[in-house]
Parts: C-alpha cells; sequence; structure tokens
C-alpha cells in the first residue's frame, strides 16, 4: 500500500470527470507554450533570414510584400525590375554587397532563384558537396531541399512556372543538381539556387504570352534582349550606416522601383499580427483559469465524495497534515499529466501549424524546438496551478470531523 | 487494559454522554449498550480520540488517554487500536489486501504485507485477496475489517454496531470472528451494541447515560 496506490484509487473513481479537468489544463497550456514557441521560432527564423539584408530594391507595390518575397521567401513578388537599374545601383559607393535574385519558378513547392554566388555570401552558405554553378541549367540546392525531395547531385528535374506545383513544366529546359549546401538554419536550406542566367534560359523560348500566373512577372523579361532583361529584386548590404540615409531615398527616385527595409517592414509585420497574438495569450490565459476552476471545483466535489474514505484514514492513525498531503499528491498527480499533455499538445500544435504555414514558407513550416526550459516551465506552471487549486480543498479535508463522517446521525 | 471511569465524552463543545465505568482485560470482550442516540458511538470515538472527551478519565495500558495532545492521538490510535465500522469502511478501488495493509500505511508504519495476506486466509478469504473492495459481498467485506483491525496486534479494537442489520448466522459469526481477534491479538475488544442478541452472550455490559 503506498500513497499513489491511494492516490490512483481516488482518481480512478471519477476517470471522467478528472479527466476532463487534465485535458482543460492541457489545452490552455498547450496553446500558451505553442505561442510561445511559435514566436521564439518565428523570431530565430527572422533573424537568420534577414540575416544582414540592410534594403531590398524590387518594383513598386508594398514593401512588406517585397521584403516577404525577396529576402524571406514567402510571398509572392511585387513585379520585376530593369536589370540596367539594378546593376547602377549595385555600382553605387555606399553598396558593399548586392546580390540579384529572380523568382518565378519552383520544383515540387521548393523556389527556384536565380542568383549570383554572392546570394551564399549573405547567408554563410558553404557546399556540403559538389561544386557551385558555372553554367546556365546547373544548380545548387539548399540542405532541407536535398533532404525532402531527394535532389542529390546528378540528379535531374523540370521546374514549373509558378511558385506552386500547378504550373506548367518547363520540360524543355532540365536543371543537373551539382551541388548540396550545407545547412545554413536560413532561408537558403529551402531553396533552389541557380544562376540568373539559367532563369532567362528557361524562359528564352515559348512561354505563355499573358500572365496567366498572378504570382510571377517575369515571363517577359527572360526571352527579351539583354538590355531588357529584368530581375525581380536586389537584395543590399550597406558599405557604411550613410547608405541608409542616402540610398532608399534616391532608389524611390527611379520610376518604378521601390526600397524596403526589412527590419522597418518585419516590425510592421509583427504589430499587424499583435492584436491576433495578444487574443490567442488571452484564450490561453482564460483556459489556464478556467482549468484551475475546474481543478478546484473538482476537488472540493472528491473531497465531499471521500468524506467517509478520509474518516477512515484518519480513524486508523493518519493525521491531518497527511491528509492535506494526501489531497495535494492528487492534485499535483493530475497536474503533473495536464503539464505533460500540454507539451505534448504545444508540439501538436506546432507541428500543425508548421504543415499549415509550409506552403507559404517554401515548403518547410517553422521548426519545432528543442525540449527545454519553457517545456520545464509550463510542467512548473501546471504543477503550481493545481497545487494553488487543491490547497483549500486539502486544508477542508484535513480540517474535516471524522467522528461525524464515521458515525453519521448516530450519536 | 483498559480503564474508564466517569468519563464524560461529546460532540463539539457540549457534552452528550457519560461512561460511569468500564473495564476490560487483554483479551477480553465487553459491550456498550444503551438506547439509540445514547452516545455509545460517540464513546468509541472519544475512546479512540476522535470525539472529545470533557471529563472523566481513559487509561489505556497506563496511557491516560484524556492527557494526549491531538498528534499524540493519532499515533495512539494508528498503533494501539483497531476499528470495525458499522458500515465496514473499506475503500473502494483498493483490493482486499491493500485495504488491510491500509492500517499501517494510515499509521505510518512498515506494512506486513505476509501478515495482512495470512489474516487473510485465516478468514477464508485466501483467493478474494486482490479482489476490489467493492466486489466483495457485505460478510466478505466485514471480515477484511476485523483483519485490518487485527493487523497492527493493537491493545484495543473497537467494533460499532457490527451486527445491525445482520440475520443471526452472520451475528453469529461476526461476534465469533471479533472475539477470535480480541484472543488472537491480546487486544482488549470494546463492542457498543445496541443489539440485544449480543447481550445474551454473557459478555460484561456497560452503559451509557445520555447527558442531553
Amino acid at each position: 500500500m503506498t500513497t499513489w496506490k491511494l492516490v490512483i484509487a481516488f482518481i480512478r473513481r471519477r476517470p471522467l470527470s478528472w479527466a476532463l479537468h487534465v485535458v482543460t489544463l492541457a489545452i490552455g497550456l498547450a496553446v500558451v507554450l505553442a505561442l510561445v514557441q511559435v514566436e521564439r521560432a518565428a523570431q530565430a527564423r527572422l533573424t537568420r533570414d534577414l540575416a544582414s539584408v540592410d534594403l531590398v530594391v524590387g518594383a513598386k507595390g508594398s514593401p512588406l510584400q517585397l521584403v516577404l518575397s525577396a529576402v524571406l521567401q514567402a510571398d509572392a513578388p511585387t513585379g520585376n525590375i530593369p536589370l540596367a537599374e539594378a546593376e547602377k545601383i549595385a555600382r553605387s559607393p555606399l553598396v558593399k554587397l548586392a546580390v540579384p535574385v529572380s523568382m518565378g519558378d519552383s520544383y515540387r513547392g521548393a523556389r527556384i532563384v536565380g542568383t549570383t554566388p554572392d546570394y551564399l555570401q549573405i547567408y554563410g552558405g558553404k557546399l556540403a558537396s559538389g561544386r557551385p554553378w558555372a553554367r546556365p541549367m546547373e544548380a545548387v540546392v539548399g540542405s532541407e531541399v536535398a533532404r525532402r525531395l531527394d535532389l542529390r547531385i546528378g540528379k535531374t528535374f523540370i521546374g514549373s512556372h509558378g511558385l506552386i506545383d500547378s504550373g506548367q513544366q518547363h520540360d524543355h529546359a532540365p536543371y543537373k543538381v551539382v551541388g548540396v549546401l550545407a545547412p545554413t538554419g536560413s532561408v537558403a536550406d529551402r531553396l533552389i539556387l541557380v544562376d540568373l542566367a539559367s532563369v532567362w534560359a528557361v524562359h528564352g523560348e515559348s512561354e505563355p504570352p499573358a500572365d496567366d500566373h498572378a504570382h510571377h512577372h517575369h515571363d517577359a523579361e527572360q526571352a527579351a534582349a539583354p538590355a531588357d532583361r529584368q530581375v525581380t529584386a536586389l537584395l543590399i548590404q550597406y558599405r557604411s550606416p550613410m547608405g541608409a540615409v542616402t540610398l532608399p531615398a534616391r532608389v524611390r527616385a527611379i520610376p518604378d522601383l521601390q526600397a524596403a527595409a526589412p527590419p522597418v517592414e518585419m516590425a510592421r509585420l509583427f504589430s499587424l499580427l499583435g492584436p491576433g497574438l495578444e487574443l490567442l495569450r488571452a484564450l490561453g490565459a482564460v483556459l489556464l483559469v478556467l482549468a484551475a476552476a475546474g481543478f478546484l471545483v473538482g476537488l472540493i466535489g472528491a473531497v465531499g465524495q471521500r468524506r467517509r474514505d478520509i474518516a477512515l484514514l484518519r480513524a486508523l492513525g493518519m493525521s491531518a497534515r497527511q491528509v492535506f498531503l494526501l489531497l495535494t499528491t492528487e492534485a499535483l498527480l493530475l497536474g503533473l499529466a495536464g503539464g505533460v499533455l500540454g507539451v505534448a499538445g504545444a508540439r501538436l500544435l506546432v507541428f500543425l501549424g508548421a504543415g499549415l504555414t509550409a506552403p507559404s514558407l517554401g515548403g518547410a513550416g517553422l521548426a519545432q524546438p528543442p525540449m527545454g526550459v519553457a517545456d520545464l516551465l509550463t510542467v512548473a506552471a501546471a504543477l503550481g496551478l493545481a497545487l494553488m487549486a487543491a490547497v483549500a480543498p486539502a486544508w477542508i479535508a484535513s480540517r474535516s470531523d471524522p467522528a461525524q463522517d464515521l458515525s453519521g446521525a448516530q450519536a | 487494559m483498559l480503564r474508564v471511569e466517569n468519563l464524560v465524552v461529546g460532540r463539539g463543545a457540549g457534552p452528550v454522554a457519560r461512561i460511569e465505568r468500564l473495564t476490560a482485560a487483554q483479551g477480553e470482550a465487553v459491550l456498550i449498550v444503551g438506547p439509540s442516540g445514547a452516545g455509545k458511538t460517540t464513546a468509541l470515538l472519544a475512546l479512540a480520540g476522535l470525539a472529545p472527551i470533557h471529563g472523566g478519565q481513559a487509561l489505556l495500558g497506563g496511557i491516560d488517554l484524556t492527557a494526549l495532545d491531538r498528534r499524540g492521538r493519532d499515533r495512539l490510535r494508528g498503533s494501539a487500536m483497531g476499528f470495525v465500522f458499522q458500515d465496514l469502511h473499506l475503500v473502494a478501488g483498493l483490493s482486499a489486501l491493500d485495504n488491510v495493509l491500509l492500517a499501517p500505511f494510515a499509521a505510518g508504519l512498515e506494512p506486513d504485507a505476509p501478515r495482512a495476506q495470512a489474516l487473510l486466509d485465516s478468514m477464508g478469504l485466501a483467493d478474494l485477496a486482490h479482489r476490489p473492495a467493492e466486489r466483495l459481498s457485505r460478510g466478505q467485506a466485514q471480515r477484511v475489517a476485523i483483519a485490518r483491525a487485527m493487523l497492527l496486534r493493537p491493545r484495543l479494537i473497537l467494533a460499532d454496531e457490527p451486527t445491525a442489520s445482520l440475520d443471526d448466522q452472520a451475528c453469529e459469526t461476526t461476534l465469533a470472528l471479533l472475539l477470535q481477534a480480541a484472543r488472537d491479538t491480546g487486544a482488549a475488544l470494546v463492542i457498543a451494541t445496541h443489539d440485544g442478541r449480543l447481550r445474551q452472550r454473557g459478555l460484561t455490559v456497560f452503559e451509557t447515560e445520555p447527558m442531553s
């Protein structure tokens, strides 16, 4: 006979009631923890993905969309800009590094980005195997893409028009994998990188003339003569902070071009998401309060139901203090179950959320964070809530009059 | 072993009954009798330290029960007293064996599972040791309760209306088990009852006097 055996016997008498309380607690904790984890993962990912891109130059439109599409590869591009203009900006003495990117095609959900080898410099990308692209139609694939699509060196694949799979396939121009990147933890892991010339080559032959894919803007450019060539955007690193002062204004002066600073746009994005996140947090808090109230009500009910058991234990020599501990142990055991379920539930929510957001994030959703302090704090919070809820009922139980409960109406 | 004189027992603040005198030697069984409401159960609970004693004296093996503090009463009750209740009071969800082992658990003493099993065996419950309490018959449950009262070799066994609502045969069996328990453990057995059948057994009888 042990405390656990007795506590479990008590719990098993009201399995549905306790299951409800535990699940309510677990859901509240899971929502709160999942929010924390998603925010952290999103921030970590943004930090890596935005890296040291100081400015994005692209076609006029939403600056947020420009940053999302050109840096985070998470939205449709705003349009294209003339390559000649991009090169002119790149030559500015204020610019340390300027990397053109040209998007519009994809392969099984992974975006194909035409760029220069400098792109890897932004994200510290290094080849895990193979070599960089040396000529058109050679591709270097990010680590995540290589793993997910089993793209090994020597394999060939055909890109589809558009950023989703349903687009027309460029059957005439297969790519060949020549290199695989080592993981960088950044957006580069989720991309297929090719030479700018590859993108132009793919679209150099017969393409649908009309823009029947709302998500691309490169149809007209690539088949054109070199002088009319276009790119989707230009990623810029400043040579000095002075760049931030003058370059954006200079870009805005050019017709049909805009400049967007990633940190500014991200701050705007979070301010847009803020109320939604607050609402979810409030929902989680309400669920936690309900769970604590459920525990309190459940325990008071349990004490009422068990008056004779408690009186028996007192008659057999158990002290009031031990009765108090017995009730709190029961609450803690249930709290622990709620905490562990909450942690598991949070992981499930993050997993489901990752699956839902993966298509718009370039084929890979937010990563599941490793088990850490947040998980332990969640279990501790569950235990704390259970303990708080247990104090009053346990005190009532320990103060009950066993003589009254044992003898009933007799005197 | 148990000696009581002018013991006034109560519920809450007020006295409800008095026992002028009660003695029970080692292994001896005595009855506390009185009409319904005369304070028989309260007297048992007071001896166990669960109801207040307002006056008089109660000695168990030289220990003055009226002088013990709450903690002392808990300890003595757990280590030196066994209880058999009218309504049996087994804990549902625990097996017969675990219900017997509740006694040392509640008293904070080492469990003696072999003795618990042996007691169940001696009461014909060998095969039912692991059966949940709620699946035992009333007779079986009563035997489990008696085994629990015996487990720690108490000096005093207190039985509250153990034969109420039992037929004659069951009454006979229960009384025989209790007397056997007292003999086996050397405990004084005090039975609070208004069952006339027990008064015919030649046991020493003491009466409670209601005070309100």
